[in-house]
């Protein structure tokens, strides 16, 4: 076997992400018809999905470099042919950060929905201009769209823990006990964490790569955390008594 | 101590304050979930005994008007068949000895009516419809004022504590209305507009200045008690106008 295929896929994370995906696909395909097409579920199995595949993507890149210099060279990048950052940009920065808003707006209570409607659109407006004007491009750092995501996505938390302590349906249930409690938790978590990491990132890689290395791990213990939640999301039909049902989740 | 380290420092430290503050945060939330918990139950159980109260003022007043009306007709009504059987009785001649069993035979069937009325059965056996029916006849007999009453829909069966609360309120309402209005003419309606199911009563009467607050806070105690069984009550009313009031009933 080609020892560089090793390197790139067979580190602990991916080991451990790739098993959540076969995890999360059994408890999925395991659930009703009804189920599936349920946004609560559907969702959370999108957002594994496309996880695991951008981190194998990203792995990808490191072992085909033939491939990562020409996506590299077709997004203008002729300067730093190595960096995957385009990856790490589309992929977590974007995409993820725009599904888990939506994972949030599922969440919230019927009011509040539309200040998430109107947080994807400005998202998706401003990363948009800010690319197409060449102020962010896409294979470079981008501090603005990802201090814009981690806000958006520290604001729908704050929605929706202000619901939480306001709401009357919240009120009558047992918060550690939501799944969506734990969720928005280490979302909040992760997204503070990881947009100081991002911002350093490359800083610190300049001066001191250890701390650079301890502190990109952050993102990815709390990455398997957000992971193993989104299994627990799925798998919580399967366990109603350890996780109550979600005030605002319509039942099958 | 170089600048570049000073910077790491700097990393190493915003790490570490927005971790504490997220999970400070969260813990916090956690604590004003729990506070506002305890106070929430607390007002249910306060509304939920200001509920009970109130269906039991309601029951007991019930009740204290039928225990008027039975001694009323005791007076008025039995006594009198009694005394007038005796009178049969006590005759010599055979057809008002008969006459007087027929009386006997009519305070029993009155002593059975009235015992009806005794307990607050009778709350189940009758419609919303049939009360109101029954209160508006009674005006029209006493010949204190015209009724009319009309219904597009049927409130069907209703709660034992949501009917107890309407009929309580509509007899207050129709009380009011004779004591203070003089109407000559008293109209009830029912409909539904919607999912919200309305009661009508209008009275051309006296009417009265709604912005000034009756002594016997009477309106509040209205409004009062729709709300314990989640309804409503609107009033419209201006001196020499008569008044409107719409019941709204809980859907």
């Amino acid at each position: 076997m080609d020892r560089s295929i090793i390197e790139q896929f067979g580190s602990w994370y991916l080991i451990i992400i790739d098993s959540f995906l076969i995890i999360g696909s059994l408890i999925f395909f395991r659930l009703s018809k009804d189920r599936k097409t349920k946004i609560f579920y559907w969702l959370p199995y999108v957002i594994l999905a496309f996880t695991v595949f951008y981190e194998n993507l990203g792995a990808y890149t490191n072992y085909n470099l033939e491939f990562k210099k020409s996506v590299n060279a077709l997004l203008g990048n002729t300067e730093n042919p190595n960096y995957n950052l385009w990856v790490f940009n589309i992929c977590f920065q974007q995409i993820t950060t725009i599904l888990y808003l939506l994972l949030i707006r599922n969440w919230l209570e019927p009011s509040k929905k539309k200040f998430i409607n109107w947080m994807l659109l400005i998202f998706v407006f401003i990363s948009f201009a800010l690319q197409i004007t060449g102020i962010e491009p896409l294979y470079l750092d981008q501090p603005i769209i990802s201090a814009m995501g981690a806000n958006m996505i520290l604001i729908g938390s704050g929605l929706y823990f202000m619901g939480l302590i306001t709401n009357q349906h919240y009120l009558e249930t047992e918060p550690l006990r939501l799944i969506s409690f734990w969720q928005m938790t280490f979302l909040l978590f992760t997204y503070s964490l990881t947009y100081i990491s991002s911002v350093s990132y490359l800083y610190l890689y300049e001066f001191n790569p250890d701390l650079g290395q301890s502190i990109s791990q952050i993102d990815m213990y709390m990455g398997i955390i957000n992971i193993g939640i989104l299994i627990l999301i799925i798998a919580s039909p399967l366990l109603p008594k350890v996780f109550l049902r979600e005030p605002f989740y319509e039942p099958i | 101590m170089n600048p570049s380290e000073d910077q790491i420092y700097v990393i190493i430290f915003s790490t570490l304050f927005l971790g504490g503050l997220m999970s400070t945060f969260v813990v916090a939330m956690v604590f004003i979930h729990r506070q506002r918990q305890a106070q929430n139950k607390q007002k249910l159980d306060q509304i939920k005994s200001e509920h009970e109260k109130t269906l039991l003022n309601i029951e007991n007043e019930i009740q204290q008007d039928t225990l008027t009306h039975v001694g009323r007709e005791l007076h008025d009504n039995i006594g009198q068949l009694l005394s007038l059987a005796k009178l049969y009785l006590g005759s010599s001649k055979p057809e008002k000895q008969q006459e007087g069993k027929e009386t006997i035979n009519q305070v029993i069937s009155e002593v059975r009516a009235l015992s009806k009325n005794l307990n607050l059965d009778w709350v189940e056996s009758l419609t919303i419809e049939e009360f109101i029916e029954q209160q508006l006849q009674k005006i029209e007999s006493t010949g204190f004022c015209k009724t009319t009453f009309e219904h597009s829909i049927e409130l069907g069966e209703l709660p034992k504590d949501q009917k107890l609360v309407l009929i309580r309120v509509i007899q207050e309402i129709l009380n009011n209305a004779m004591k203070h209005a003089s109407p000559e003419e008293i109209k009830v309606k029912i409909w539904k507009d919607g999912a919200t199911r309305t009661i009508q009563i209008k009275d051309n009467g006296k009417g009265f200045d709604t912005s000034i607050e009756s002594s016997g806070s009477g309106m509040y105690n209205l409004k009062k008690r729709m709300e314990t069984i989640g309804g409503d009550v609107s009033i419209t009313s201006s001196i020499g106008n008569g008044t409107l009031i719409h019941l709204l009933l809980p859907n």
